[in-house]
């Protein structure tokens, strides 16, 4: 996935993405095409900084997410550069299961082939069974939240008309205790 | 023997292939115009994405009108073009390889996020194993069920998003009914005090008596 420079003049470009807890290794694979000078930060969603490359044209870095969130790779243009030069990034960003290290699975465990094959697409499957059960948690908060502000809404719509006519009433006998002190009626 | 290995290698290796394209939802904001560029390999590949537009910062539905979504071929056409959109989901088969441009149009000021994702997939059809003889008939199977996982995959991840708009959306319901009803109340017994207070005045000596 490359993200371009655009028509418009950039200096930074901000890759982020949402990234659960505990994901395993991520992987994140760029190189800058063209003048090649970036300044690359990534940094957790509580603020780490986990990896800075200066002056970088190509790298690869690799972690293991701790906390569940927004991630950021932001890139800078190097302020060497004409303002307008367009400078183009590559990026393979791979989280999960897609960033296992298969070689290394495959030489320990010695499998290989159709075998080795079958085991990614069972960690697919687990990976989809996962997303099932997380999708099908959500719904049961949401449904619960639902149903509260359902019964909120009908309780303190006929609340509303009770402090209404409470508060009527109030004023009724203040005004009427109020002029009959001032022997006005 | 040394066929067998080289078939495994050579199946290995064009399986890695379909593997690369993996990416996990992006999150992008959108200030005017934002474009994402992939490649596409070979012809025939199936591209199939979705976008939600997240965390919308508005108060009324028809204060932003959406987003205008594109999709560039490249050879210039334009395959998809989407106005006023916020999320959708769009496949299409590659006419040609080469680098394709999603594109991304705000018409409002206001920048918007929003959750993309995008999988490339390639299955080695029965033409390449005329041409390629380590390619054995398994590996069009075995791609084709990896292809139906990542369609599976690729829906899970629109759902989530949606699913994250829709909570948003459900806990702004919830502090709107709460906090405007109690303010509700507030105003209500503010507004009669001050009616009390002012009649009040309406009737007190300093005014005269039988003016009103």
């Amino acid at each position: 996935m490359r993200l371009g420079g655009g028509t418009h003049e950039w200096r930074v470009r901000v890759w982020r993405a949402s990234l659960g807890e505990g994901l395993g290794i991520t992987m994140f694979d760029f190189n800058v095409i063209y003048l090649g000078l970036a300044l690359l930060w990534v940094t957790s969603p509580f603020g780490n900084n986990l990896h800075h490359n200066e002056n970088a044209t190509h790298g690869q870095f690799a972690f293991t997410t701790s906390e569940s969130g927004n991630y950021l790779a932001c890139f800078w243009k190097d302020g060497s550069h004409q303002k307008d030069s367009e400078l183009t990034l590559g990026v393979d960003w791979k989280t999960g299961i897609a960033a296992k290290d298969w070689e290394s699975v495959a030489k320990k465990e010695k499998i290989e082939g159709v075998e080795l094959v079958l085991r990614r697409l069972k960690g697919i499957v687990e990976t989809i069974r996962g997303n099932l059960i997380y999708l099908r948690d959500r719904e049961a908060d949401m449904r619960e939240v639902s149903e509260a502000t359902n019964a909120r809404v009908a309780w303190f719509s006929i609340m509303s008309l009770g402090v209404c006519i409470v508060v009527s009433v109030l004023q009724i006998w203040y005004l009427k205790r109020y002029f009959v002190k001032k022997k006005l009626i | 023997m040394e066929s067998k290995w080289g078939k495994i290698w050579g199946l290995i290796g064009l399986l890695l292939l379909n593997f690369v394209n993996n990416v996990s939802s992006l999150s992008l904001t959108i200030t005017k115009v934002e474009c994402v560029y992939e490649i596409v390999r070979s012809e025939g590949d199936i591209v199939s994405g979705n976008f939600v537009v997240v965390d919308h910062h508005i108060f009324w539905s028809s204060d932003h009108p959406g987003l205008d979504f594109s999709i560039t071929s490249p050879g210039g056409d334009i395959l998809h073009n989407l106005k006023g959109t916020s999320g959708d989901k769009f496949s299409f088969k590659a006419p040609r390889s080469g680098l394709y441009q999603f594109c991304f149009h705000n018409p409002l000021s206001t920048p918007e996020t929003i959750a993309f994702y995008i999988h490339i997939g390639h299955i080695p059809n029965e033409h390449n194993l005329a041409k390629n003889e380590h390619l054995d008939p398994i590996n069009v199977k075995i791609a084709e069920l990896r292809e139906a996982l990542e369609a599976v995959t690729t829906e899970q991840k629109y759902l989530k998003s949606r699913d994250a708009v829709h909570r948003s959306t459900n806990e702004s319901t919830k502090t709107r009914v709460i906090g405007y009803t109690v303010g509700e109340y507030m105003l209500l017994t503010i507004a009669s005090v001050l009616q009390v207070i002012y009649i009040r005045r309406l009737f007190s000596k300093s005014v005269g008596y039988n003016r009103i």
